[in-house]
Formats: structure tokens, sequence, C-alpha cells
């Protein structure tokens, strides 16, 4: 829904100002968000997706009568 | 710290992380005992990289007969003679052939790998243009092998898979540089036994609920199934399997590589109406005699089995696999 409230006019706010807002820009500026916290957790997924993931290939051939 | 900052130096630690487990993947993923059902082309690298750096084996190449259909890795007839003392490699798939077998033996070959003998099945189905291993190579195998095959033998088989789609070629990309990525289903199947952990989980629902047992029963093999899986059309240098059987005979007499093929055994009893006929005998004779010229010893095991050592119309039960091992055992030297 666009609105008086949510439209911004291009050129009227400064982009740090919509940044600073944005939920991400928010969580990296966390002390939590350490580099070797986020890195290892960005990994996990990953192997996560990986080894849990969908087989994406069909078996070549098989015999099951 | 800077968000950008923070981002960059995340990546880093990812890509660090990515990095030391491919060093640890590359070093420590384990050796199977047999290739898995939907094996990468990076794991018969890695088996063929072992077997090039270890002492000189025997090698199987074969078909689901050799591979252990429906039975434990243990139970597969190359395992048992591994057991026994056997210095062996399986490298037996489901939906072998003539080309397959030709396939795997040419990157071997390729390699550098020199084994102490190959052993190899020949199955008088796969004779038949309608099977479908007849004149397809597994696409594993075949992203290894094709690029070898001379364009006379590239123009006999299938086309090998290579989509050029942006997510095919993104695959590609990520698996030339990230071993665990490219080893991707060998690593689900060591860790379920499955594909991948939703049909593991799925197959151990249908077995404990009684599902499986009840749609084995319903499928028992029957001979109507197996109408139309031999053709038994005479033999000569026009069937594909032929010529890639002379392939491989004229592969192993130039590389100077012993070599024992059996002939698959086969259900006699279930398939009588279809295969004992005096041309099945012929067919027989010939693959025989083709092998027997290129200097390729023959171990004839067609009509050596019962009908209760058979699962279907070639495959052996656990049992079957027993007796299958203790009649190649003299053959390879082992008591």
């Amino acid at each position: 829904m666009i609105d008086s409230d949510h439209l911004v006019v291009p050129g009227s706010r400064d982009v740090t100002d919509v940044l600073a807002t944005d939920p991400i820009y928010r969580l990296l500026g966390r002390r939590l968000a350490h580099p070797v916290v986020l890195g290892f957790v960005l990994f996990v997924l990953a192997l996560a997706l990986i080894v849990l993931g969908p087989a994406s290939e069909s078996r070549f051939i098989y015999t099951d009568f | 710290m800077k968000p950008l900052r923070i981002l960059c130096a995340t990546a880093l630690v990812f890509l660090i992380l990515v990095a030391a487990t491919d060093v640890g993947v590359r070093a420590a993923f384990p050796s199977l005992p047999r290739l898995d059902g939907d094996f990468s082309p990076a794991l018969l690298e890695l088996e063929i990289d072992r077997l090039r750096d270890g002492s000189p084996a025997t090698v199987f190449l074969g078909d689901s007969e050799l591979w252990g259909y429906r039975l434990r890795t243990e139970q597969a007839a190359p395992a048992i003679l591994g057991a026994r003392g056997l210095r062996e490699t399986n490298l037996s798939y489901e939906g072998g052939s003539p080309v397959n077998t030709y396939a795997v033996l040419e990157v071997l070959l390729a390699s550098g790998v020199r084994p102490k003998r190959v052993v190899f099945n020949v199955n008088q189905k796969v004779f038949n243009a309608l099977d479908s291993a007849y004149a397809t190579v597994q696409p594993s195998v075949a992203e290894l092998a094709l690029p070898r095959f001379s364009p006379a033998d590239a123009a006999l088989v299938a086309p090998a898979r290579a989509p050029a789609t942006f997510e095919a070629r993104l695959d590609r990309g990520v698996r030339a540089i990230w071993r665990l990525y490219a080893l991707r289903n060998d690593l689900r199947e060591l860790l379920f036994g499955d594909v991948d952990a939703a049909h593991a989980l799925a197959a151990r629902l249908v077995a404990a609920d009684g599902t499986q047992r009840r749609t084995d029963a319903a499928h028992a093999p029957t001979a109507a199934v197996f109408e139309g899986t031999y053709d038994l059309a005479p033999l000569d240098d026009t069937n594909v399997s032929v010529h890639f059987l002379r392939r491989i005979v004229a592969a192993l007499r130039a590389a100077r590589v012993p070599a024992l093929a059996i002939l698959t055994p086969t259900n006699h009893t279930l398939l009588h109406d279809y295969i004992d006929t005096p041309q099945y005998g012929k067919n027989l004779a010939y693959v025989r005699r083709l092998l027997a010229a290129g200097g390729v010893r023959v171990v004839d095991l067609d009509g050596a089995f019962g009908a209760a050592d058979f699962i279907d119309n070639d495959h052996l039960t656990a049992a079957g696999n027993e007796r299958f091992a203790s009649l190649l055992a003299p053959q390879l030297g082992r008591p």
C-alpha cells in the first residue's frame, strides 16, 4: 500500500537514514554481529543446505520390479 | 565496526571455513566399498586417484549383479571376496552394460591406473537395443568418459546431458572449486543410506508400517514382466553392445591388463519360455568366442544357479552371492 506515510520522495531522505532503519543493517550494527559468529552461522547454513537438501538428480536406471 | 567491513570479514570467515572443510574432505572422505546408487563424477575420480596411488587391485566393472542389487554392501560377491582377502575395488553400478564398462575402463586407463586384473560381467539382456543401458552411459561416468571417446564411438551412444542453463553452469562452476558440494550426493548416501534425508525417512516409515513388505509381495517378479527383455536376434558387429565389447577387449589387450569376464548368472527357470532356445545358446557362444579371441578368460555362469538363488531374472540373493563368490574365488587365485 502506498500512502503519504510510506511514500518516500526521491532525494528527500539521506540514504544512511534509510539504511539505519533497515533490519539487516541494524543487525549488522549490533555487537553480537561479530564476523566470526556470522561467518560460522553462514557456513552451518550452507552445510545444512547441502547435507539436508533434496536429491537433484534422479537415479540413472532404477530396476525395481 | 562498519557494516560493510563486517560483511567483508564475514565472507572471509565463511570462505576460510569452506576451504578448511574442503581440505578435510579431500583428505578424509572415506573410500566406499562400492559406488553409491547416485554417485557423482567427483567420487569416481576420488576412487580412481586412490586406485592409481595404491598397490594394484582387482577391479570389478559391471552392472547391478556385481554391484549387489537390493543387498547390503557386504553381501555382494566382490565384498565377500574382499572379506576373504582379495584386494579389490568394486566400480560396478546399476545399469551397467558393455558401453558403461568400456567407459569406466577408458577413464581408469587414461588416469594411469593399471589394475592387477579387471573382472567384468556380460549380461545377455544388454544386447537388446531396447535395454535402457544398451547405448546410454551413466551420467557421472559420461561426464568423465565421453570426451575421451572417438567420434565414431561417441556417435553410437546417447549424448551426455549438459544443459546450458544458468543453473547448470553455476552447478558445474561450484563443483569445480568446492569438493564438498561436488560430493554432496555421495555424502547424503553415506549419512542417510539413501539419495537424501527425505527418502531415507520415507523408506524407514514404509518399512516400519509394513507397506514395503506388502509392495514387495505384490510385485514378486513373474515371467511375464521379462517378456521382451532378451532380444534373441543373432549377434553381429552392428549391435552396440558387441561393438563396445570389442572395444573393452582391445583396450585391455593394449594395456596388458589381465581380465576375467563373467557370463552373468541367469534365472532359466523363470525365463524358460523366452530364452531356452538354440539362438540364446548361439549368442552366448558368440560372446564367449569374441572374449576368448581377445585373450580374456571367460567363466560361464549363465546356467550355474537355481531359481532359489535369484531375486528376479538375474539378481542373486545374499545366499546366491555367497555361491557366486565361491565360484569366482578359484578363478581369482583365492581358496
